[in-house]
Parts: structure tokens; C-alpha cells; sequence
């Protein structure tokens, strides 16, 4: 009868501390979303209830000081176990230590073959291994105001020089009181406005940000975009400050007649401006056509507690359904092929516009100094140029030296 | 030796506790202060200057290789950081007296009487109460070339012809966040200078006025020492704040455009938390707080003998 009790008592101890132990798994998830009503908390409770013994307490980090914060978090030893994290990072957290091989997790995983095609070799580390689950993506394209388009009888720019025709003849005093009422193109010349010029330059022959940034026709797209401001006066005086909010307002305002953004905004921009707002690939600019991968991946980091409850979490996020869920509050696109093929959300000429992007998006170079090409080299140096500190060449040229040219 | 000589008697234990305890408590009720003191302010200041001797980038902690005084010595090449100085001796040197002097016009006049001084008084100090985020935000959008009222108001007058890019005009931008620091740090100098003023007895300003001293003369002979004391503490404050604050220049413009708005204090941030180069940007805050504590020490010994 004792050793009954006993061995009954020790088995619901057991029982007891093995609950207890499963029951303390947290996953601290951090993540960015622009959108105010964000269904983190849907999605959660979702996953909660799938999975009782784990807890996710996930946290929004404002989009301007995310990889600050999460840089100084990992040094500082207070990382969260998974994150939402771009590509232009990751070699940056593989220099640091701070990724978990996934490889083996997603080959194991029921929702590998529902991935969309390439994209987890597109987020490939540079050893060939697998660091980040894909969430979502985007594709930069041009957003145009169809109306005034059809007011003055222009086509939609596909070369360089269409555009810069196009720009001009947007660019007008429409209630002549001397005063310029509209702008071509609005340039994001702020922080994150590379994608921007890249569209310009990166597609000209010869040129990525690696090579060829002091050749001729690199030269040739930066001094482009400064003569578009300089020259030709279609970007909005307030162009070399201007960031995210300036472009996406000044546009939906009427002040800018054309800009480059991705699908995120198109519904905030339909909401605006209804049928007058119309999309299209970037134009072709030197022969050549550039645009932006905007890739949004998940990643656990090798400090979390419990890796395997991480994982469950963000592999839940990239399953079909889930993923609708969380991109409906991004507005970004699913990564998921039953959830790309009911999508629904966004009006269709954007969807359009982004897949007819998509054999020319192009990511940043996978490389350590890609993070301050992006934060600080390229914003300053455009300043400079567009403000006429230093010249087209100059900028270049700074480029070429960040990158060991 | 005299009956009344304390030698003469011996000292008992009590007297000894007594002076033991009242070396000790002083310690003792300071040191909490001073720990937090040590542990929040001295310890990072010598963390930062041991950084500042080592290659320390944030992205590869493992390493931290000691160079002795090599970052200082790439300070002193750096283009950035001379254009950074430069702006800040502007920043210094334009903001804090443009406050004094809007300060203390403000504060003569709030010392005089009328009917809703009290009013005036409570609204004065709005701009120091509000946070610095809202403060540049705000002024953003005042200054925007698109919507702001700057734009507007002075195309109303005719002042200027087209709509002009404040921030984004690398003429005009720095000039453009310094009015808007001036706006929201005049009115800590209009309240200490008010509390000096009041503090000047209304007999000397009588007595002034039966030897017959002009409005002119009683204020260069009675107010102004009067509240010199007060001046002096203001300023030396202010230079340290506003010389450290690079808040409003941060969400203004980021520094920008290109290096228009750069000021040591930015660089060093900018390069610490955005670069992640923690060697470097802690070389050059380093480098700031030695000329700052130079200005500070040339400064106080240079009032110190004035007001003497």
C-alpha cells in the first residue's frame, strides 16, 4: 500500500514538474506593423489555443529604431527568441552569432511545399543554410494618378526618359498663382529612399552596389535623379528630407502625381484616392530594369530558451491561413500558395503590377556593409547631391568606398 | 590651567560614540545617492572612455582590441566630425544668447503689472513644459513646404515668393531648428530671471528714481547686477543642455539634409547606435565632453571674476 502511494505521489510530482516545465515556455516574438489595429493578439490566441503549453508574448518595435534595438538587445544579452528581420540584416546576425540554423526544422515541416516557389532560396544565408522563414513579400512598383494622366493625355512611362517627359509635364501650377501646386515624382530622399534611386541606377549595365558604382553608367543614373530635382524641378522642394509618410501623404494628397512605393500602401492610397490611383512595373532605365524585393522574413535566435516552442510560433505565422491573417494587417503579400491563390485584399492592378515586377526585384547585396549603406552612407550622400554639396560622381564614388571598390 | 580646562577630566566612552557617529552619519545618508550616482553616471563615463581606446564594433563583440589613442586620432582627420563642431559652436553660440535675451525681455516685461499677468505668466511657460518629440513635430509641420503655416504666413506678406523648403534646404535648416530650440528654452530663462527680478527691493528702484536715474541707468545699475547671480546659473545650464540636446535636431531632420544639421552629440549617437561603431562614437563623445567641460572652466572663471 506505501510504496502504491508512493509511487503514485512521485508519478503526479513527475506529472506535475513535466507540466510545469512545458507550461514555462515563452516565446518573446518581436515584430514591426505600421498598422495601429494590428490582430497580433487573434493570431496569438490562436496559436495558444493550438498549443497550451507555450506562451507568446510579442512585442511592436517602432519600424525606425527596430534593428538598432534588436542589434543592442543581442549585445546586451536581452534578445527576444524570434523576430521579424529583412535580409539586408542577416549578415549582420550571422556575424554576431545571433541565428538559429532553421535548415533542418523546414525540411522537416508540413508547410515547406506550400511555400511560394524561390523564396526560401532567395533567403538563403551566403553558407547555403536556412536562417529565416519568409512571412511575407513585396515588390516596389510606380503608383501614377491615372486621372491626371488622362487630363493631359500621357501614357505610362516605361524608359527613363519617358519618365522624365512624363515628370515634366505633371509637374504644374494648376490654380496660377505662381506657385507649383503639383510634382511629377514624389522622392523619398530620407532614410529608406534607396530603393528609389536604385530603381534609376542599379539596372543600368554593369552596375550593382558591389561593382561597377564608379562606372560611366552609374554616373549616368545618379546623375539622373539629381538633374530630375535640380534640373528639372519635379520632385517637391521638400525632397531631400522626406521620408515614408511625406511621399505616401504628399501623394494621396494630390501634391506628387507619381512615386515608388509597394502594395502595403494601396489600400490606404485607394481609400484616398479611389479609381484616380493606378500602378505599373518602374520604368527600364539604361537598358536595364531594377526593383526592390521587399522580402519580410521571421528568425529564431540561437539565445532563445526553448527553440523548438520558437519555431512552432513563427512556422504557424508562414502556414496557410495564419499568413493570411498577419498580412492582412500589413498588407503585404502571403508567402503561402493557398493563401496567394484566394487573396483578395488588395484591388487587382496592384497584385498585377507586383507579379509583373517580380522577374526584375532584385534584393541588397547579402553583405555586413549593406546596413550602412542603407541608414546612413546612402541617405547623407543623396542629400549632399540633391542639395548640391557634393556631385553625382562624388556620391558614387562613396558608394564604391563603402563597399571596397 | 583652568577649572574649566576639559582635558582636565576623563573623557568618557559617549562623547567619542557621539563624534564617531556624526563623522559616519553624514556618509551614511549620502551614500546612497552617491552610489546610484557612481553606479548611473561614473561608471558608464568610464566604460565610455575605455571604449573609446578600443575597435569596438557593436556587430562583432568579440572583438575588442585595444588602439590607444588611434580613434581620437581618426576624430581629429574626420571631415564629419569639424563640420559637426562647427555647427555645434553655431548651435551654442546663437541659441543660448537668443534665449537669454528673448528670456529676459519677456521677464521684465512679466514683471510689470497688468490685469492677467497671472495668465500670462502660467502660459509663458507652455513651450519648456512640452515634451521635445511634440515640440519638433510640430515645428516640422510649421516649417513643411507643402502645408506649413511659416510658408504661408510669409507668402502672405510678401516676404518671400515661393514656398521654401526649410528643412530640406541645407541654407536654412540648421537656422530653422535653432528658432525652434530658441522657442522652447526661452521661457526657462524668463522664470529665473522673473524670480531674480522680484528679489530686487522695490526701495533701491525709489531711491534710484529720487537721485534722478533714467529708466536706462536704474537698469544697468540695479536690475542688471541684481540678477546677475541668476544669469550666470542660467546660462551655464542652458549651454550644457542645449549643447548636449540633439532631440529636436533628431526628429527635425536626422541630421539631414546631408550633414546640414550634424552636431557632435548626433554624430556620436549616429554612429554608436546606428552604426553600431561604439569605439568610434564613444571617441567622440569623449572628445565633446572635454571641449565642453573647457568652455564650462573658461566661462565660470571669466563671470566668477566679473561678478567679484
Amino acid at each position: 500500500m506505501k510504496t502504491t502511494v508512493r509511487l503514485g505521489l512521485s508519478a503526479s510530482l513527475l506529472a506535475l514538474a513535466a507540466s510545469a516545465a512545458s507550461a514555462e515556455s515563452t516565446v518573446r516574438f518581436w515584430y514591426h506593423f505600421d498598422n495601429a489595429d494590428n490582430p497580433m493578439d487573434a493570431l496569438i490566441a490562436a496559436f495558444e489555443e493550438a498549443n497550451p503549453d507555450i506562451t507568446i508574448e510579442a512585442e511592436n518595435v517602432p519600424w525606425n529604431s527596430y534593428y538598432d534595438t534588436l542589434y543592442t538587445s543581442i549585445v546586451g544579452g536581452n534578445a527576444p527568441d524570434a523576430a521579424m528581420v529583412k535580409m539586408f540584416a542577416q549578415p549582420r546576425l550571422l556575424e554576431m552569432g545571433a541565428l538559429e540554423p532553421l535548415g533542418e526544422r523546414i525540411d522537416a515541416w508540413d508547410g515547406k511545399a506550400d511555400m511560394l516557389d524561390n523564396l526560401l532560396d532567395l533567403t538563403r544565408g551566403d553558407d547555403g543554410e536556412n536562417y529565416y522563414l519568409p512571412v511575407q513579400y513585396v515588390a516596389l512598383y510606380l503608383y501614377y494618378r491615372a486621372d491626371m494622366f488622362d487630363e493631359l493625355g500621357l501614357s505610362v512611362p516605361t524608359t527613363c526618359d519617358e519618365f522624365r517627359d512624363v515628370a515634366k509635364a505633371l509637374t504644374r501650377d494648376t490654380n496660377g498663382d505662381g506657385q507649383m501646386d503639383v510634382y511629377g515624382f514624389g522622392f523619398r530622399g530620407g532614410k529608406g529612399g534607396h530603393d528609389h534611386w536604385a530603381s534609376f541606377t542599379l539596372g543600368r549595365d554593369g552596375v550593382s552596389l558591389v561593382d561597377g558604382m564608379d562606372s560611366e553608367a552609374a554616373l549616368e543614373g545618379t546623375q539622373f535623379v539629381v538633374d530630375l530635382f535640380r534640373e528639372d524641378g519635379v520632385f517637391p522642394p521638400s525632397a531631400p528630407n522626406d521620408g515614408f509618410q511625406e511621399i505616401i501623404g504628399a501623394f494621396k494628397a494630390g501634391t506628387t502625381a507619381m512615386t515608388i512605393h509597394h502594395i502595403g500602401s494601396a489600400n490606404g492610397m485607394v481609400e484616398a484616392l479611389g479609381d484616380k490611383v493606378s500602378a505599373a512595373p518602374v520604368p527600364e532605365c539604361g537598358g536595364g530594369h531594377w526593383t526592390a524585393f521587399g522580402d519580410e522574413s521571421t528568425a529564431v535566435f540561437s539565445t532563445a530558451e526553448d527553440k523548438d516552442a520558437a519555431w512552432k510560433w513563427i512556422s504557424f505565422l508562414s502556414t496557410a491561413g495564419n499568413n493570411t491573417m498577419f498580412n492582412e494587417a500589413t498588407g503585404q503579400l502571403p508567402v503561402t500558395k493557398t493563401d496567394s491563390a484566394k487573396w483578395s485584399l488588395h484591388p487587382e492592378r496592384f497584385v498585377t503590377a507586383t507579379m509583373e515586377s517580380l522577374p526584375f526585384a532584385n534584393l541588397l547585396p547579402n553583405r555586413s556593409e549593406t546596413s550602412d549603406f542603407v541608414n546612413t552612407v546612402w541617405p547623407v550622400a543623396m542629400q549632399r547631391a540633391l542639395t548640391g554639396e557634393i556631385t553625382a560622381a562624388e556620391m558614387n564614388a562613396e558608394i564604391a568606398e563603402l563597399f571596397g571598390q | 590651567m583652568s577649572a574649566t580646562d576639559p582635558s582636565q577630566y576623563d573623557v568618557p566612552e559617549r562623547p567619542v560614540r557621539r563624534s564617531l557617529a556624526r563623522q559616519v552619519l553624514p556618509y551614511a545618508m549620502l551614500s546612497p545617492a552617491v552610489l546610484v550616482t557612481l553606479a548611473i553616471v561614473f561608471l558608464p563615463m568610464i566604460q565610455t572612455a575605455w571604449m573609446s581606446l578600443h575597435e569596438y564594433v557593436l556587430f562583432r563583440p568579440k572583438e575588442f582590441d585595444f588602439i590607444g589613442l588611434e580613434n581620437f586620432r581618426a576624430v581629429l582627420g574626420d571631415e564629419v566630425f569639424w563640420i559637426s563642431l562647427r555647427h555645434t559652436l553655431i548651435w551654442i553660440g546663437i541659441t543660448v544668447p537668443a534665449q537669454l535675451l528673448l528670456g529676459l525681455v519677456t521677464a521684465l516685461l512679466l514683471n510689470q503689472s497688468f490685469p492677467w499677468r497671472p495668465l500670462a505668466r502660467a502660459l509663458i511657460i507652455i513651450p519648456w513644459a512640452l515634451p521635445s518629440v511634440v515640440i519638433a513635430l510640430m515645428w516640422a509641420w510649421i516649417y513643411d513646404s507643402n502645408y506649413g503655416v511659416m510658408n504661408d504666413f510669409l507668402l502672405r506678406l510678401g516676404l518671400i515668393q515661393r514656398s521654401m523648403p526649410w528643412l530640406a534646404d541645407p541654407d536654412t535648416a540648421l537656422g530653422a531648428i535653432m528658432l525652434t530650440l530658441t522657442w522652447q528654452g526661452f521661457p526657462f530663462f524668463a522664470v529665473m530671471i522673473l524670480a531674480g527680478l522680484q528679489a530686487i527691493p522695490k526701495s533701491y528702484y525709489e531711491a534710484a528714481s529720487i537721485d534722478g536715474a533714467s529708466t536706462w541707468r536704474q537698469f544697468r545699475h540695479i536690475t542688471l547686477p541684481g540678477i546677475s547671480g541668476v544669469l550666470v546659473t542660467a546660462v551655464l545650464l542652458r549651454v550644457i543642455w542645449v549643447a548636449n540636446s540633439f532631440d529636436v535636431i533628431f526628429v527635425m531632420t536626422g541630421g539631414g539634409p546631408g550633414y546640414a544639421t550634424y552636431t557632435l552629440p548626433l554624430y556620436a549617437f549616429i554612429k554608436a547606435r546606428t552604426n553600431l561603431d561604439f569605439g568610434y562614437g564613444s571617441a567622440l563623445a569623449v572628445t565633446f565632453t572635454i571641449l565642453l567641460m573647457i568652455i564650462v572652466v573658461i566661462y565660470l572663471r571669466r563671470t566668477g571674476k566679473a561678478l567679484r
